[in-house]
């Protein structure tokens, strides 16, 4: 190998390896850019802080969330002198302006068995907005424990009163088996009676046979009477039809009239309106022309004649 | 000379019908005019005996004549209003139409309609049985009359009534013999209640036999008049005299009629 030659194979591994270099550093900027952006380097943040009794359930990098929505996360969990914990959360900025001072932070699962959150409730009142280093107050929430608990004890009393009321019923002195008993009483009573009664339904039947022919006598009677209807039905039926026929032809025939003079009337009762009119005027204007005027009485108010009679009390009605 | 009777003739009727046309009606505005025919309309309801029908019609024409201030109209109509409900039985409210009318200080009535109203109250307390006020109210109306006055007869009616209804025979002869020729040119229910009334106070005295003929006349008018209730009254009259005369023979058919006609004004 000549060496313009092996000095031009360096050359070309040098570049590759810049090259490689070049690359390998370019990835590891890319790669913590988004380590740096997942770990919300780019965003602004307010840090404050919650003091809690225990950091049961309390993990950091833990989501803190707001009326639903991730705000920011737990950045340090810390013991304090006295016992408690102090809890520092990142809060993004951009929402810091939502959260009230008088705010909560409240661990809470989201779920029965999901993911422990830290969820801010806002506060009642409308005051200042959390500043940096601001402290919330905190509570638990409740997790699948203490509902078991609460619940337990809710159901507890009422296995107590089950347990009393079975003791009850088992007692053979008690008043559920001296209701069955008094059951049992009367339901052999109501044996009897339906024996009883049914002895009654037999004398019974044997009264009805006897009624039962005076009835199919009388339905005989019933029935040659219908027959003799029947026969004179056909006659009568066709006496009405006839006769329904002619109303029918005779409300048509009104009918007809009436549509053709339905068009007519109200015209009619407008003129004859105006004939009235017109006859009233004319004849006010008779009335009050001459000589007409000297023959009509005067159009004037007039008094009534005044019966000056009083009828004797003991001649009245 | 028949061409010169010709036109005078003519001349004369132009003249005439000149005079004719001259002769102008009086304006009279629509409300008036609606307000005398709804007077006239219960004129003729009364008439007929269609007393609510007049009492409706007449506060029509009252309250037409109120609102244009027709102070004539106005007391006419409270004047009818109160005899269409002392036809009706109703009293109370008749004296309430003549005390709207006689205690009035805003509007002043024609006398002549004061004194009506005055002798109507006369008449109403009469009915009511109180003789002094209706005395009171008697000379009340003479005061409003004066000499001039269409109401002579009416009041001399009520005056005879008065006396008839306080048994003084003198004093009911002397006022029903007044009303008797204050009514006679008329000759209709006025001169009928006259004759009714004198031949009370004839009874009054004792003198059957001078009632009878006096009622007689007045029965004779009122059936003119077709108004039941006095022809009942006169039959009554009449049976009354008859008994006084020791005729009852006479006197039951007399009281028979008069109680057909009760029954058919009750049915």
């Amino acid at each position: 190998m000549k060496l313009p030659d092996f000095n031009l194979g360096i050359q070309q591994t040098e570049r590759k390896t810049r090259r490689f270099m070049w690359a390998a550093f370019a990835v590891l900027v890319l790669v913590s850019g988004v380590i740096a952006f997942r770990q919300d380097y780019f965003v602004r943040n307010t840090s404050v802080y919650f003091f809690a009794p225990n950091a049961q359930g309390l993990n950091k990098g833990m989501a803190v969330k707001f009326i639903g929505f991730k705000v920011g996360s737990v950045q340090e969990i810390s013991m304090e002198s006295n016992a408690s914990v102090k809890v520092k959360l990142s809060l993004d900025s951009e929402y810091v302006r939502l959260i009230g001072q008088d705010a909560k932070a409240r661990l809470m699962k989201e779920a029965l068995v999901g993911e422990s959150v830290v969820e801010i409730i806002p506060g009642e009142r409308q005051v200042r907005q959390v500043a940096q280093n601001s402290v919330l107050e905190f509570e638990r929430g409740q997790d699948a424990g203490s509902l078991a608990e609460s619940l337990a004890a809710q159901v507890q009393p009422i296995l107590s009163d089950v347990r009393q009321i079975t003791a009850s019923i088992n007692n053979p002195r008690g008043d559920i088996q001296q209701i069955l008993k008094n059951l049992n009483q009367v339901s052999s009573g109501l044996r009897e009676t339906v024996t009883q009664l049914n002895g009654l339904a037999q004398s019974g039947s044997q009264k009805l046979d006897g009624v039962y022919v005076k009835v199919d006598r009388a339905l005989d009677k019933a029935n040659s009477s219908l027959e003799t209807l029947d026969k004179s039905l056909p006659g009568l039926v066709e006496k009405a039809d006839t006769t329904l026929n002619h109303v029918q032809s005779v409300a048509l025939d009104l009918k007809q009239m009436a549509q053709v003079s339905s068009s007519q009337v109200p015209a009619l009762l407008r003129n004859t309106n105006a004939l009235v009119e017109d006859g009233q005027e004319t004849l006010k204007g008779v009335q009050k022309a001459w000589p007409f005027n000297g023959w009509l009485p005067k159009a004037e108010e007039s008094a009534l004649p005044l019966d000056g009679y009083v009828m004797p009390p003991e001649l009245k009605r | 000379m028949k061409v010169f009777r010709f036109f005078r003739s003519v001349f004369l009727l132009a003249l005439f019908m000149l005079s004719a046309c001259s002769h102008e009606m009086p304006f009279v505005s629509q409300r008036h005019e609606l307000a005398v025919s709804y007077n006239q309309r219960a004129q003729r309801a009364y008439q007929r005996g269609e007393y609510e029908t007049a009492s409706g019609l007449y506060e029509h024409a009252l309250r037409l004549d109120s609102a244009i201030e027709n102070v004539e109209g106005i007391a006419l109509n409270t004047l009818n209003l109160a005899k269409v409900n002392r036809a009706l039985g109703k009293s109370d409210v008749a004296q309430l139409y003549l005390d709207r009318l006689l205690h009035d200080r805003a509007l002043t009535y024609p006398v002549e309609q004061m004194s009506a109203a005055a002798a109507q109250y006369g008449l109403l307390r009469l009915q009511a049985g109180d003789i002094a006020a209706a005395n009171t109210w008697a000379e009340q109306a003479v005061a409003y009359c004066g000499s001039q006055c269409n109401q002579g007869g009416v009041i001399a009616n009520l005056r005879a009534n008065i006396a008839v209804q306080a048994n003084d025979a003198e004093r009911a002869w002397y006022w029903s013999a007044r009303a008797l020729s204050a009514n006679k040119a008329e000759g209709g229910i006025e001169y009928a209640n006259a004759l009714r009334l004198a031949a009370q106070s004839r009874l009054l005295k004792l003198e059957a036999g001078e009632a009878v003929p006096l009622l007689e006349e007045a029965l004779g008018i009122d059936k003119k008049q077709g108004l039941p209730e006095k022809i009942r009254m006169d039959l009554l009259l009449l049976a009354q005299a008859q008994e006084a005369l020791g005729r009852a023979d006479l006197a039951a058919p007399l009281r028979e009629r008069a109680v057909r006609i009760t029954a058919s004004l009750t049915k």
